[in-house]
């Protein structure tokens, strides 16, 4: 009985007052219920794109994946690209196709196309992924992202649970030390 | 062979400038607690310099001493942890695993250095200061422990360019922040398993001692005690 | 109900209606298009200039991608930029040597400072109140051209900058003087301009020296914290290390005379306490040039301790003195520092030596500020004298009757709040910069860097902002450089020489090395003790006091942050009933001040002494309203010859005002250490 009283008492608080829970004595670490609650299971919405970039057609045509996601050897972030990338290629390429249209229109207006991030940990995991040394062990993009070329927008295809990670290390003879990823 | 990361003080170098402690600030997000958290002894500074006055005017003395986490060997603070966010690395360091850590303090309570401290709060950086934070590091939320980490980021950089460029490590190629700006170079970090390096040769000084070495902690931080002059 | 049941009940229930929301506010933001290239996470090093003192530190900068938020075409949105992260010496220059100061390292949040004046302000409430309104760069410009355009006699234009800022000093000396105004007038509150008067007179370079400490075996110096807050600090470090343990066998011994415990004299093997003022008779007695028993009755030094360290100074060559701080900081200044060039002199010299530099001698009349009366427009850069000048030389009164100021500063400080217009520039990072070391080095040379960064605000450049002013008058002037890079690269031949406009009066015919006592402001039957202002290592002057991580930097000697304190004798204090942290009534003949006490074992029973750096009415959230000022306490007692200020000079009484009020903030626990206080737990 008890547990049904916590439980309902958790739904009123979470919907109730927007479930925030700061005030000067009392800082959590995530700012309302709902968010400690999606850390705490691992939940996270699907990406949201404002353009279905479609990999699958890029690749078909002979993209690699450092084209786009250039520094991905050079260090720890593959990062998105800019517009800018976009229009190297679409300032003269498909300059007729709606999405492209849709493209070209954002970079005229100097904003960046909001995409979302598919893949990434919360920060209260401390996860510091360096991609370099993964790339320099010849570890193929698909293992941990997928097979792009069978998606159009990229999907999250592979959950990065740590036991995924480790799973490999310990395949590789990686470190599997905390600190080589959560400092 | 493994390496096993310790440091040099030479306190006969040392001016009590703080610039080890700006600067450690500034590599690693320390955030400015303000000065009502400041006074409640709140202040976050992972390194410190301990400064002790001797005698008496006129013929008084005073002696500065920079603090960070000894790394130690046989540190009280693992043991208490009970999630093993704090245990020790193959390479000699303490580590502080900031997602493990449920702030139970109980690391702080046996470190005899107090050099572990807790966020009471979630840090504020108001804009843009945030704008400077090293992304090469976490930024710690409430609740947890931190305390110096030997700058593990720029271990782990200088170990990953090492093996990308397929070579070990040189001696003082790696260098923790407090280190790299000590102009009087009081601070020196290296290997202490390659006998050759820096560290190591300082560490075998007569001059050099350990802290609080009696209680048995095995610290990795060898003080080089201030000389004398004949 | 068991555990599984409520988990997944609260999984079902309580959460699903909150994750429709992305719920991450950046992802709200617009994101503009980034104006350079990114290459996310790696980073690149740049060089840049250190601007906090005149030492003139190369720094190193790790410059890496961030978002920072920015207005494009009235619409807020973030943008991702290459911006500095961390500052470091640069390794390859011969002042900073790879090290850098404290301050140094504190600089990169001059940048990022949240209470940066993002771009132009015109006043928006009464003078002085420090309320303003922002306005755009070609109202400002437009504004102050018209000001200028406006002055029937361009020699009531006034200029107020700091000294010792490389080519800066060139551009508004070039200013001034081709629009036809009076020189700058270049004021800071610890100048050491006596000793480079002196240094002229003994070595004809109107120059701080370079100390070759490396080298050195015997070091005694007077009253100079070169270790800590002067001269060039960095390199002095660098070379102190080498002077301790860089030789095999060798181990140099320094000697510290002051009159209060300053890191120097904590970093050094023997700390002599001198009565203030009296340092050069004791460098004289050390030189065999006064008689020992005398300086001891002038000093307060015991006989055998001079002839000790005289004979010590003999046998350990080589050797050298090092004189600057309080010992120059009295009305007999000239006298000391040439004191101890004579000492030098008998050392034999060859450890002091002078980098290559255009100095620039400027000799300030005793008021430096009495042209403000006559001021019909004052220009205001790099410059807080309504802090940091003495109340006596009235600055305050001054600014509230110029008909128009204009500031340049990057914030708003107790001087530019009195400014009708500002016109911010950028910081340092984000500008062309230069410096021309001085000292520190003998390989110093001037260098210079361009931006590592781009602005982050709507700053300019204010070079380029008053060759553009300079340009649109209505009879235009032209500057020697086409914009603030050409400034920053150009060799200056020797920069103004105030001397033309204030000649030296000829000395009265006295020996040089004569014993001069110094004069203090207030009779001692009134005012028992000396009052001892000091530069503070996390302030220096009070300029940096705005960087929170200065702030709360616990100060070496006390441990203090946040705070102002007074330092006392622990007998005097003990006397007095005061312990760390209570009330102390602190008073001159210019009036009182209520600060913390610091029981400080390092400091004779009859003198007490405070940081400069508190107590702005205005500098950012973060030091305003903060503390006290101990230069509001300071007489005008001025050095008779070169005018500079006495800051040394000045007698204060101090009465316990209450208990402890929780304004000093203390990061340590003990004073002394008991090596076995763990055993007691």
């Amino acid at each position: 009985m008890r547990w049904v009283v916590m439980a309902v008492a958790l739904l009123a608080a979470a919907c109730g007052s927007q479930g925030q829970v700061s005030d000067d004595v009392f800082t959590p670490a995530h700012r309302t219920i709902a968010a400690a609650a999606r850390d705490y299971f691992n939940v996270r919405p699907a990406a949201q794109q404002p353009i279905p970039f479609p990999h699958k057609t890029h690749l078909a045509k002979g993209a690699e994946c450092t084209d786009c996601h250039e520094t991905v050897e050079k260090g720890p972030i593959a990062g998105i690209p800019s517009v800018k990338t976009c229009m190297v290629c679409h300032s003269q390429i498909a300059t007729t196709k709606p999405l492209i249209k849709e493209v070209t229109a954002y970079s005229d207006k100097g904003i960046d196309i909001p995409w979302q991030r598919v893949y990434g940990f919360s920060q209260e995991a401390h996860v510091r992924f360096n991609h370099a040394p993964h790339i320099r062990a010849k570890v193929e993009c698909a293992t941990c992202h997928g097979d792009l070329k069978q998606m159009t927008v990229a999907e999250r295809a592979v959950d990065h649970t740590m036991g995924f990670c480790v799973n490999c290390h310990r395949q590789k003879n990686a470190p599997n030390d905390c600190l080589t990823c959560h400092y | 062979m493994a390496h096993k990361w310790g440091m040099a003080i030479d306190q006969d170098r040392c001016t009590g400038c703080g610039a080890c402690v700006t600067a450690c600030h500034a590599e690693n997000n320390i955030p400015t607690v303000g000065a009502s958290q400041a006074a409640r002894g709140r202040a976050m500074h992972w390194i410190r310099v301990e400064r002790y006055w001797e005698g008496e005017f006129p013929d008084v003395k005073l002696k500065f001493r920079p603090v960070m986490c000894q790394q130690c060997d046989a540190a009280p603070c693992e043991p208490v942890c009970p999630t093993y966010a704090s245990h020790h690395t193959a390479e000699g360091l303490n580590a502080q695993v900031y997602n493990r850590c449920i702030g139970t303090r109980y690391c702080a309570n046996a470190c005899p250095y107090n050099v572990r401290f807790f966020d009471f709060f979630n840090p504020e950086w108001p804009r843009p200061l945030d704008a400077q934070l090293n992304p090469d590091v976490s930024i710690r939320e409430v609740g947890v422990m931190e305390k110096c980490t030997f700058c593990v980021q720029r271990i782990t950089a200088g170990e990953i360019q090492a093996e990308a460029e397929k070579r070990g490590v040189k001696d003082g190629e790696i260098q923790p922040a407090c280190a790299q700006s000590c102009s009087a170079r009081a601070i020196v970090f290296g290997d202490l398993n390659d006998p050759e390096s820096a560290v190591s040769r300082l560490a075998r000084q007569e001059r050099g001692t350990k802290l609080l070495e009696e209680l048995g902690t095995l610290p990795k931080i060898t003080y080089l005690a201030k000389q004398t002059q004949a | 109900m068991d555990r599984r049941d409520f988990i997944k009940l609260t999984a079902v229930t309580g959460t699903s209606a909150a994750l429709a929301s992305c719920g991450n506010p950046e992802h709200q933001l617009i994101r503009f298009v980034p104006d350079e290239d990114i290459t996310p996470g790696i980073a690149e090093w740049k060089p840049s200039v250190c601007p906090i003192c005149s030492a003139g530190c190369g720094v190193n900068v790790r410059v890496m991608d961030a978002d920072v938020r920015t207005v494009r075409s009235g619409q807020a949105g973030v943008v991702r930029m290459n911006v500095a992260k961390k500052l470091e010496g640069l390794p390859t220059d011969p002042i900073s040597r790879g090290g850098l100061c404290a301050r140094g390292q504190a600089a990169i949040q001059i940048t990022y400072h949240p209470d940066r004046l993002a771009q132009p302000m015109k006043r928006d409430g009464a003078r002085g109140s420090g309320s303003f309104k922002p306005i755009s760069w070609d109202e400002a410009i437009a504004e102050l051209v018209s000001k200028l355009d406006a002055l029937d006699d361009r020699k009531a234009l006034a200029i107020v900058t700091r000294p010792h800022r490389g080519n800066r000093d060139a551009l508004f000396a070039a200013f001034a003087q081709r629009v036809g105004a009076p020189a700058p007038i270049a004021y800071e509150l610890f100048s050491d301009d006596v000793l480079r008067h002196a240094n002229a007179a003994s070595y004809g370079k109107a120059q701080l020296p370079t100390y070759d400490l490396a080298k050195a075996r015997y070091v005694v110096s007077f009253g100079a914290d070169f270790l800590g807050t002067w001269g060039s600090v960095v390199a002095q470090n660098a070379a102190f290390g080498d002077m301790r343990q860089a030789r095999p066998g060798v181990r140099g011994k320094l000697v510290q005379v002051e009159s209060r415990m300053t890191t120097t004299g904590a970093s050094a093997d023997e700390w002599v306490p001198v009565k203030p003022g009296t340092e050069g008779v004791l460098a004289l007695a050390l030189a065999g040039k006064h008689d020992i028993a005398d300086a001891e009755k002038i000093t307060g030094v015991p006989a055998k301790k001079i002839e000790r360290i005289a004979k010590e100074l003999a046998d350990q060559k080589p050797a050298v003195a090092i004189v600057g701080g309080p010992a120059l900081a009295h009305t007999n200044a000239l006298f000391t520092a040439t004191a101890v060039n004579e000492l030098n002199k008998a050392l034999g010299g060859e450890l002091l030596g002078f980098a290559s530099h255009n100095a620039q001698l400027s000799t300030l009349s005793a008021q430096p500020f009495a042209a403000l009366a006559d001021a019909k427009l004052l220009l205001v850069d790099e410059a807080n004298p309504v802090y940091g000048a003495p109340k006596a030389w009235k600055v305050r009164e001054a600014l509230e009757k110029i008909p128009y100021i204009a500031s340049f500063s990057r914030f708003v400080d107790d001087t530019t709040a009195y400014a009708d217009l500002i016109l911010p520039d950028h910081s340092f990072l984000e500008s062309w910069t230069d410096a021309a070391p001085e000292s520190g080095s003998l390989d110093a040379k001037p260098i210079s860097a361009g931006p590592v960064m781009k602005p982050i605000h709507d700053t300019r450049a204010t070079a380029d902002v008053l060759i553009a002013v300079a340009g649109k008058l209505k009879t235009p002037v032209e500057l020697p450089w086409k914009n603030g890079e050409e400034l920053a690269k150009s060799s200056q031949p020797s920069t103004v020489d105030r001397r033309q406009a204030n000649p030296a009066p000829p000395s009265a015919g006295r020996q040089p090395t004569e014993w001069t006592d110094p004069h203090f402001d207030g009779a001692a039957s009134d005012y028992p003790m000396h009052f001892l202002p000091y530069a503070s290592p996390a302030f220096g002057d009070g300029s940096t006091a705005h960087l929170p991580w200065l702030q709360e930097l616990p100060d070496p000697l006390t441990s203090a942050m946040w705070s102002s304190w007074i330092e006392i004798n622990p007998k005097t204090a003990e006397q007095m009933g005061i312990a760390d942290g209570d009330l102390v009534d602190v008073t001159s003949s210019q009036g009182t001040l209520r600060v913390p006490a610091v029981v400080f074992p390092g400091i004779a029973p009859d003198i007490v002494a405070m940081p400069v750096g508190q107590g702005h009415e205005h500098y950012t959230r973060y030091a305003s309203k903060r503390g006290a000022n101990a230069a509001s306490l300071l007489a005008p007692v001025t050095e008779p010859e070169t005018g500079t200020l006495a800051w040394a000079a000045t007698r204060v009484k101090i009465a316990r005002a209450g208990d402890a009020d929780g304004s000093l903030i203390l990061f340590a626990g003990e004073k002394y250490e008991k090596p076995h206080d763990h055993e007691t737990r």
